[in-house]
């Protein structure tokens, strides 16, 4: 008997394993709970339909919302509407993105800078981006630099806020260590704040994402031939709910592809976790 | 909304620094009747003055004269108040005519059962404004407007078809024209003002503004190039089937207001100009306090009524075309199945 204690058949009844108490609180991937939810809840919709609970004016079904989208993509202007909307969104979260980035982490690292960007964040981040769109048409005209403007906007104040709050939360003691081993302040930038505050700014591009695609919709309210939310709001003023419907889940898949590349950028970038 | 409420209270203490006119409207007006021999019903309105004679029949206590106790329910855009009658949280509804209302319709959510407002020669409502710019380079009249980029609201506005029948009138279609839904007015005057678009249509006030800021031109007004029929009064089906007598009792107190509305503001004398008639300054202070706008704007805006509340069907058949050939109406649709005109006897 080398080991007795670790052992649960021991012969000495005194000694009792122990359970491993550890574990848990450690994100799991469950790759088909999130799809059965989706198919409960399409089941479910289509469900109240049939059974005449829900009318097909007020809550269209899921099989008349797919008869629209099959539509969409017969016809093709769905790859027209999100190849616009795509276009926006790219370049109006990348120019937000940049922005935010810069002026984030000039904030995170020099208090003078941290001293004049949080008031002007705090003035200007809650200002809603739609009441700011005749001054964008005046600024950028009705083409696409108001729409980029809009989602750029839009983005650049979350991403800020992300940014600089995740350069606080990069733990003290790892940077006084590395000023002890007498480390530059470059490469402590490098390879302690930056890649310490990365999982901030991710969890910040996840929220920049979806608000880019909100404001897409606002974006396209101006002068928009094409694109996923001027096709969401014609439908609306036109009433076609099931075609409404239709568009609203090309934006969540958007959402969720993004979401999806996301992740695989955390899991790339994080490795080191 | 209190607004019922609230025209009754200033239309009391109006009555008490005397106005001839207002004691002779109180005189006809709400009696104390016993509140259960009442029919509820409520009506969806625009805080405009093409709902200027629910105004009115609500003042003057016309529907209470018919047996009913009639509340307003305010809304901000006309897309709102056929949806409030379709979910049933109004009985009635008046506005203007959009492609959104006849989806609605076509999928027999609501009917038309009376006329609103409509757009006539000599009632300066809609305005095709161009641009300083548009207008020096020879966009002088609304037939020049082919070709143009103009400024809309959105698809399907009541604003689209509009230069849409501008369009079968001078020999284009709307196919000819780059049409820019900026989705409201403000956003409109901004890329007009911006140089961003040749011409909008805007309504009277809003033209006016324009001219008098020195940013454009008006080159004529919808009602004396088009005619058409503007708006109506709708309700659901099922409420024509279940209260019909309601639906009675509200279309003839409605009219006696259209009728009075029509002789104090849509008369001509025989030169062809407005005059005022009968009541106008008592009735345009009821619009003005339900609008909550100044009297002198309201009435630079007043529409057209027809004093029987009669429809231009042919235009409603020309709607509902208009928009199958856009594609944003269901083209199975049938004009005169969503028309229940017995309750006026057109």
């Amino acid at each position: 008997m080398p080991d007795p204690i670790n052992t649960p058949t021991s012969t000495q009844s005194t000694l009792q394993a122990v359970r491993f108490r550890g574990g848990g609180f450690h994100p799991r991937r469950h790759p088909w709970a999130a799809l059965a939810a989706f198919a409960l809840l399409i089941a479910l919709w289509e469900g109240t339909s049939r059974v005449g609970l829900a009318s097909p004016l007020f809550l269209p079904p899921p099989s008349a919302v797919g008869r629209a989208l099959a539509g969409m993509i017969a016809d093709g202007s769905l790859w027209l509407n999100l190849k616009a909307s795509l276009l926006r969104i790219g370049v109006g979260w990348s120019l937000g993105t940049l922005g935010g980035l810069t002026v984030g982490l000039l904030m995170g690292v020099a208090s003078v800078a941290r001293a004049v960007g949080v008031p002007l964040v705090s003035a200007f981040f809650p200002i809603p981006k739609i009441a700011l769109l005749p001054l964008f048409i005046l600024w950028f005209g009705i083409g696409e630099a108001s729409k980029f403007a809009t989602i750029g906007f839009g983005v650049f104040f979350p991403t800020v806020i992300a940014v600089y709050s995740a350069i606080d939360s990069v733990p003290r003691n790892l940077i006084r260590m590395a000023q002890s081993f007498g480390l530059p302040w470059g490469a402590i930038l490098r390879n302690i704040l930056l890649p310490g505050a990365l999982p901030g700014i991710l969890a910040g591009f996840r929220i920049t994402a979806s608000i880019a695609l909100i404001l897409v919709v606002a974006a396209e309210m101006i002068g928009a031939e094409y694109g996923i939310g001027a096709f969401v709001l014609m439908a609306g003023n036109l009433m076609q709910t099931d075609t409404l419907l239709a568009g609203v889940m090309v934006m969540s898949a958007l959402g969720l592809t993004i979401g999806a590349l996301l992740s695989l950028l955390e899991r790339r970038l994080l490795v080191w976790r | 909304m209190s607004i019922a409420r609230w025209t009754r209270r200033t239309l009391l203490q109006r009555t008490a620094f005397a106005g001839v006119a207002l004691a002779a409207a109180l005189a006809v007006g709400p009696q104390p009747v016993a509140a259960q021999t009442l029919d509820k019903a409520s009506v969806g309105v625009l805080a405009l003055s093409s709902s200027g004679p629910i105004f009115i029949a609500k003042a003057k206590g016309y529907f209470e004269r018919e047996g009913l106790d009639v509340t307003l329910s305010t809304f901000t855009s006309a897309q709102q108040v056929p949806v409030a009658v379709a979910s049933g949280d109004v009985d009635f509804g008046v506005t203007g005519l959009t492609a959104g209302f006849y989806n609605l319709a076509a999928k027999g959510a609501i009917t038309m059962i009376a006329a609103q407002s409509r757009d006539e020669p000599g009632f300066p409502l809609s305005a095709y404004v161009a641009t300083n710019a548009a207008h020096a380079a020879g966009l002088a009249k609304p037939s020049d407007l082919k070709g143009k980029r103009i400024a809309i609201t959105t698809v399907g506005s009541t604003f689209h078809y509009m230069i849409g029948i501008l369009g079968q009138k001078y020999g284009f279609t709307v196919k000819d024209v780059t049409m820019v839904p900026l989705q409201d007015v403000p956003k409109m005057v901004a890329a007009f003002k911006g140089g961003q678009v040749d011409a909008i249509l805007a309504p009277s006030t809003v033209a006016r503004q324009l001219v008098a800021d020195g940013a454009g031109q008006i080159l004529g007004w919808a009602g004396d190039e088009t005619p058409w029929q503007l708006g109506a009064l709708f309700t659901g089906p099922k409420t024509i089937q279940t209260r019909r007598p309601v639906v009675e009792k509200f279309v003839r107190a409605y009219k006696t207001a259209l009728a009075e509305y029509h002789a104090a503001f849509n008369v001509k004398d025989a030169s062809g100009a407005l005059v005022k008639g009968p009541g106008y300054d008592a009735l345009l202070t009821i619009i003005a306090d339900a609008t909550k706008q100044k009297p002198e704007i309201v009435a630079a805006g007043l529409p057209y009524v027809d004093p029987n509340a009669r429809l231009l069907i042919d235009d409603v058949v020309n709607q509902v075309r208009f928009w199958q050939s856009e594609g944003q109406v269901d083209k199975a649709l049938d004009p005169k199945s969503i028309l229940d005109l017995s309750f006026i006897g057109q």
